[in-house]
């Protein structure tokens, strides 16, 4: 790798091997700009916080200690959380894909003489909604309250943005030819879609399933207003609450005159360890879908 | 909306005889496909939207959320005479708009710029650390922006300090849609730039190797080859910003208020929040909430008309 | 692949069939158990820290006596977000306790949602009806204009008159020779000393704050905010400051336009504009403000602030160094009285802690509950915990509290872990003899310099008495829509004047704009409600 990437910039054009050290300036800078507030909350969930609060810990960890991480895994709820917010997430996206690519598909037909209104009837849902209670309502006649499936089936289970973003995908990298020419072998909507437009469209699909997964994976506000049952209730409720319970008096004194800061000495490390805890799952995920987005392999693949 | 319909039909009165209900028998596969979606926003978004008369009517428990007497538009003029109705106004579209200049271009000027690495490891760790703070929660995040920003001990304080920049800047008017903005793009636009990377993936190899042979250099394959490809994404994206054109993030602003920043930082939903929800005045918060939602819809359709004309993309 | 997808559909569609047919399961539930105690459901906005009720032993007992098995909910954040929702759809739980969790505005928003408890109190509530007896107020705090009580008030007889104490570093005072300052001239020159010299003696004469608070929000100034000082003006302000209501000779005012608010915020101005205060104290978060007091080491850092407690305050290290101190004069030769926040009844009172659903299918068992919460045996369990690990009882009526079973804890989190603390109902009657915990002791004993200066406070006529009026939902609502307006210019200009001065210019022109907002006009309503309840 190293001697034919050396060949390559021997051969450039001037103009563009100084793009290319723009480039990797740019890059190199926002490296940096980035990742370091990212390594401060990593330094921060392991310090003192009252050396993070007084700008004490900048490179390195002081006053090393894992209270925060100890608080947050001691607690067993934090393993039920996990397991619900698994099985929302997979299962939720899951059904999310199974609506919302057939219906992207549907509304990037051309010929599909509905599908102006079709767009219209689900882009005004984007800005017209009922409120809350309304939807709270609805939601106790279907029985759907204090169960799982208020995960799954809710005002967001066909988001119009990613529908849109589908959409928009479908009608410009599916070539119109492709589908004249399955038509001539006999080929269905539903063989067409299944064999040629789904595996063409694995960048966009990777798109959206994430969009979706990480939806599901960051929501607390259904389990917040739609559980009572606390074995339901996502990793997210879990969390906050475990963050709450250290952070309780910073509203000062509290109801009744409590202590200020009794707790508070370890608030700011569980607070960083939470984001940490939280999010490293789907952080893990991110380099398995990025495959997809490598340039050309999409097209490569289906000629290949 | 009259608009958009007569166009259409001006544009295309040929095929006005192929009406849904005769192409229903050709397309029956399409609606089979279609309809679960169909059916869940039916039941989901439909269903409830009887509760935006709340807007016109007193709340009454015991009559039921459509039972309350009709007040017409009185909750709309009560937020209309409010004293701070323009402030209100001006500081919710000063961050919006604001958010759209800078934090739109942002993750397609990334995408086009990741996509130009060509040292593969470092094309995936710089992805995938600018996708990282996006999961930062926003507590967290106005906690970092808190300790970071302090004037005399943290490192962005100190260093802007360095630069000539003095004083408290979380204390400043001036300094929070900037400090509000830019931590927003900080924190987004590796996400973002997901979808205008997914685009770029499915560019045609051919292309590139057309434009090589063609002589181009770099920034025109970007110009020529790359720009061109994703920008159905980006209009479409660049519409539905616009439909959004008045509404902010609550909770980050909510948290970054403070007694100092506050005539800059009292926006439309933070005011919600602190009249309508906080004391239960249901119809008062619907009435906001159905004039922010008119605002944003007209902004959309404006804008998606206009996209049309100009660029034959739209929404629908 | 054709048929794969139409398996998709297929199953989607009965999925969602699945969805809408799962009904039923969770309204056949048993009325009684099997042992025959009426089965109840109820909800409980708890204190983050408070470990589960399954795991709180008096309140087995208090169930088992009641005969009632209670399947409760616990809620410990974002209850505003939830409960709307919740009472809209009309299906509330039979029993709802927490600090005010449902407000008089709920009552008036949602009529026949909650049970009217007057009848039942009379006949199966002879606790509540003792507290009443004792302490009256408790009476006037759960009844609504028209009579009814809905919300049951507490009483807890321990906590002191104010939750705001001021503290000085008495270390650095004597480093540098001076005296507690006893006006806002000394103040002002006891902060330059801090200041200008060494006065941690660490070498670094650059590294004491003289002057901390604690950050203000938006809707008004609470505890540990520096308004305390107004009480050196003479008036007395509640709860810290609050919207700024205040009573004076019986008659309600704003201090918000007060010349003497002008006086304070001119003096903190001028604090600030010689780098008395804290640059960051608009913009800190808690956590700042806390961790900055607590220094490093044996170094304090900060010279003069507000706290609960000192130990809590400043942290074990260097919390030896402050003492509390007199409310100060606003200057040697000013003769008004000095005030300060008073605070107990916030602290000791509190309006709506619990309440009863009108649809609850056996309210006599759910009263008889209610009613051993607020046995003073069982009110004193609720606040510091089960009798055996977390109460002794060494007499008839005399118990003592233990200290935390884990050493390294505090008494204030080993109360809050172990039961409901302060978010509970209860009535703890004078009659009880109880030996505090070691940090209420501290807080007595900090006390001292305050209690002084309530002792001519005319607590009828000079004492805004918030809670206790009961507001229309009409006058409610007219309110709160003008304080929202009012608290954005009030606390807005309150920091720009403290930060930049201007205070002498705009405050004739922020007075009227304060007017237009309609200030005078709740001032109005609330004058005409304290009238009404002076009358009864």
């Amino acid at each position: 790798m190293p001697s034919i990437s050396l060949n390559r910039i021997k051969s450039k054009k001037p103009l563009d091997l100084a793009f290319d050290l723009a480039v990797i300036l740019i890059c190199v800078i926002m490296f940096f700009v980035v990742a370091y507030p990212i390594y401060f909350i990593i330094i921060a969930s392991i310090s003192d916080p009252t050396f993070v609060s007084t700008g004490k810990v900048l490179f390195t960890p002081k006053g090393f200690s894992l209270f925060g991480y100890e608080q947050i895994f001691a607690d067993s709820r934090v393993w039920i959380g996990y397991r619900n917010t698994l099985f929302y997430s997979f299962f939720g996206t899951f059904i999310n894909l199974l609506l919302t690519l057939p219906a992207a598909y549907v509304l990037s037909r051309t010929e599909f003489r509905a599908r102006r209104f079709l767009m219209f009837f689900f882009i005004f849902t984007m800005f017209f909604n009922g409120g809350l209670i309304p939807t709270y309502m609805l939601m106790r006649d279907l029985s759907l309250l204090d169960t799982p499936w208020v995960f799954i089936f809710n005002p967001l289970t066909v988001n119009v943005f990613n529908l849109i973003i589908t959409r928009t995908f479908f009608e410009n990298n599916i070539p119109h030819e492709m589908y004249e020419a399955a038509v001539m072998d006999g080929c269905s909507h539903f063989k067409f879609f299944s064999t040629i437009v789904l595996p063409l469209s694995k960048a966009v699909t990777a798109v959206i399933g994430l969009y979706y997964l990480v939806w599901h994976w960051n929501d607390f506000f259904t389990g917040l207003i739609y559980i009572r049952n606390y074995d339901l209730q996502p990793l997210q409720i879990v969390l906050r609450d475990i963050l709450l319970s250290n952070q309780v008096f910073s509203e000062g004194a509290g109801s009744g005159g409590t202590g200020g800061g009794y707790a508070q000495r370890y608030a700011d490390q569980v607070k960083y360890g939470v984001i940490i805890v939280s999010s490293l799952p789907v952080l893990i995920l991110y380099p398995f879908i990025q495959k997809y987005f490598e340039k050309g392999v999409l097209i490569g693949s289906v000629k290949g | 909306m009259a608009t958009v319909q007569d166009t259409k039909v001006k544009v295309e009165p040929k095929v006005k005889k192929q009406t849904v209900f005769n192409t229903l028998a050709r397309d029956y596969q399409l609606w089979i496909m279609i309809l679960p979606a169909i059916i869940c926003v039916i039941i989901f978004n439909y269903v409830p939207m009887y509760g935006i008369q709340l807007a016109f009517r007193e709340y009454d428990f015991t009559a039921g959320l459509t039972g309350g007497d009709f007040v017409g538009l009185k909750y709309f003029e009560q937020f209309m005479n409010s004293h701070l109705f323009w402030d209100l106004i001006r500081n919710t579209l000063l961050i919006s708009i604001t958010t759209i200049v800078v934090g739109f271009p942002a993750p397609i000027a990334l995408a086009l710029l990741v996509n130009q690495i060509k040292w593969k490891r470092g094309k995936r760790i710089l992805q995938t650390t600018v996708y990282l703070p996006h999961f930062i929660s926003i507590v967290v995040l106005v906690g970092l922006l808190n300790v970071m920003l302090s004037p005399n001990t943290g490192i962005l304080g100190l260093l802007l300090a360095k630069l000539g920049v003095e004083g408290n800047l979380l204390a400043s008017v001036n300094a929070f849609v900037p400090i509000y903005v830019l931590s927003d793009v900080w924190q987004h636009v590796g996400w973002n730039s997901i979808i205008y990377l997914a685009a770029l993936a499915a560019v045609d190899p051919q292309l590139y190797d057309a434009a090589k042979i063609d002589g181009a250099n770099k920034w025109q394959i970007i110009r020529n080859v790359e720009i061109p490809a994703i920008i159905p994404t980006i209009i479409i994206l660049l519409i539905l910003n616009m439909g959004s054109i008045i509404s902010t993030g609550f909770e980050k602003i909510f948290l970054m208020q403070n007694s100092l920043n506050l005539p800059i930082s009292e926006v439309i939903e933070t005011y919600v929040y602190k009249t309508g929800i906080v004391s239960n005045q249901f119809s008062y918060a619907a009435a906001i909430g159905l004039f922010n939602t008119m605002i944003n819809f007209t902004m959309l359709v404006i804008v998606n008309t206009i996209a049309k004309k100009v660029s034959r993309i739209s929404l629908w | 692949m054709v048929k794969s997808i139409r398996f998709f559909i297929v199953s989607c569609f009965f999925l969602i069939l699945v969805a809408c047919s799962n009904d039923n399961e969770a309204s056949n539930e048993p009325t009684e158990t099997e042992d025959g105690r009426v089965v109840l459901t109820g909800l409980i906005t708890k204190h983050p820290l408070t470990k589960e009720l399954e795991n709180m032993e008096w309140l087995a007992e208090v169930e088992e006596k009641a005969g009632v098995q209670i399947k409760w909910e616990e809620v410990s954040a974002d209850w505003d977000q939830k409960k709307g929702a919740m009472l809209a759809s009309g299906e509330i739980p039979d029993i709802i306790i927490g600090p005010n969790a449902i407000t008089d505005a709920d009552f008036a928003q949602f009529p026949g949602l909650f049970e009217n408890l007057q009848p039942l109190i009379e006949e199966h509530g002879p606790n509540i009806q003792a507290m009443f007896d004792e302490q009256p107020i408790t009476k006037d705090l759960s009844t609504q204009t028209n009579g009814e009580i809905y919300g049951l008030s507490k009483y807890q007889q321990f906590w002191p008159e104010t939750a705001t104490m001021q503290f000085i570093n008495k270390q650095w005072l004597d480093n540098l020779g001076l005296d507690v300052p006893k006006n806002w001239d000394e103040l002002f020159d006891v902060l330059m000393a801090f200041k200008e010299e060494d006065a941690n003696g660490n070498g670094d004469p650059n590294d004491e704050i003289p002057m901390d608070f604690a950050p203000i929000g938006e809707g008004g100034f609470g505890y540990f905010h520096p308004t305390v000082l107004l009480g050196s003006t003479g008036m007395t302000i509640t709860g810290g400051g609050g919207q700024g209501y205040i009573l004076e000779d019986g008659q309600v005012k704003n201090f918000f336009v007060d010349e003497r608010y002008k006086e304070f915020v001119s003096f903190l101005h001028k604090l600030y504009a010689n780098g008395l205060i804290n640059e960051e104290a608009f913009t800190q978060d808690y956590s700042q403000y806390q961790a900055l007091a607590r220094g490093e080491g044996d170094t304090a850092k900060i010279g003069f602030t507000f706290g609960w407690e000192s130990t809590d305050r400043f942290g074990l290290n260097v919390s030896d160094q402050y003492v509390t101190f007199d409310p100060m004069k606003v200057s040697a030769d000013s003769d008004s009285d000095v005030s300060w926040s008073y605070d107990y009844n916030e602290l000791n009172y509190g309006v709506n802690f619990i309440q009863m659903s009108s649809q609850t299918g056996n309210k006599e068992a759910a009263m008889k509950f209610i009613n051993e919460l607020y046995d003073p045996e069982v009110s004193l369990q609720i606040l510091f915990g089960s009798i055996g690990p977390n109460i002794e009882k060494t007499g008839d009526q005399s118990y003592k509290i233990l200290p935390p079973q884990d050493e390294e804890m505090d008494p204030g989190t080993w109360k809050w872990t172990s039961t409901w603390a302060d978010n509970g109902p209860m009535f703890i009657s004078d009659e009880l003899e109880v030996e505090l915990p070691v940090d209420m002791q501290a807080v007595d004993e900090q006390q001292e310099p305050f209690n002084k200066a309530f002792e001519n406070l005319d607590r009828e006529n000079d004492v805004f008495p918030g809670m206790l009026l009961k507001y229309s939902q009409e006058d409610h609502n007219a309110m709160t829509l003008v304080n929202t307006d009012f608290m954005n210019i009030a606390i807005s200009k309150f920091g720009e004047w403290i930060t930049t001065g201007g205070i002498e210019e705009q405050w004739e022109g922020y007075k009227q704009q304060v007017e237009q907002m309609g200030l005078q006009s709740n001032i109005d309503i609330i004058q005409k409600y304290y009238d009404e309840y002076k009358g009864q």
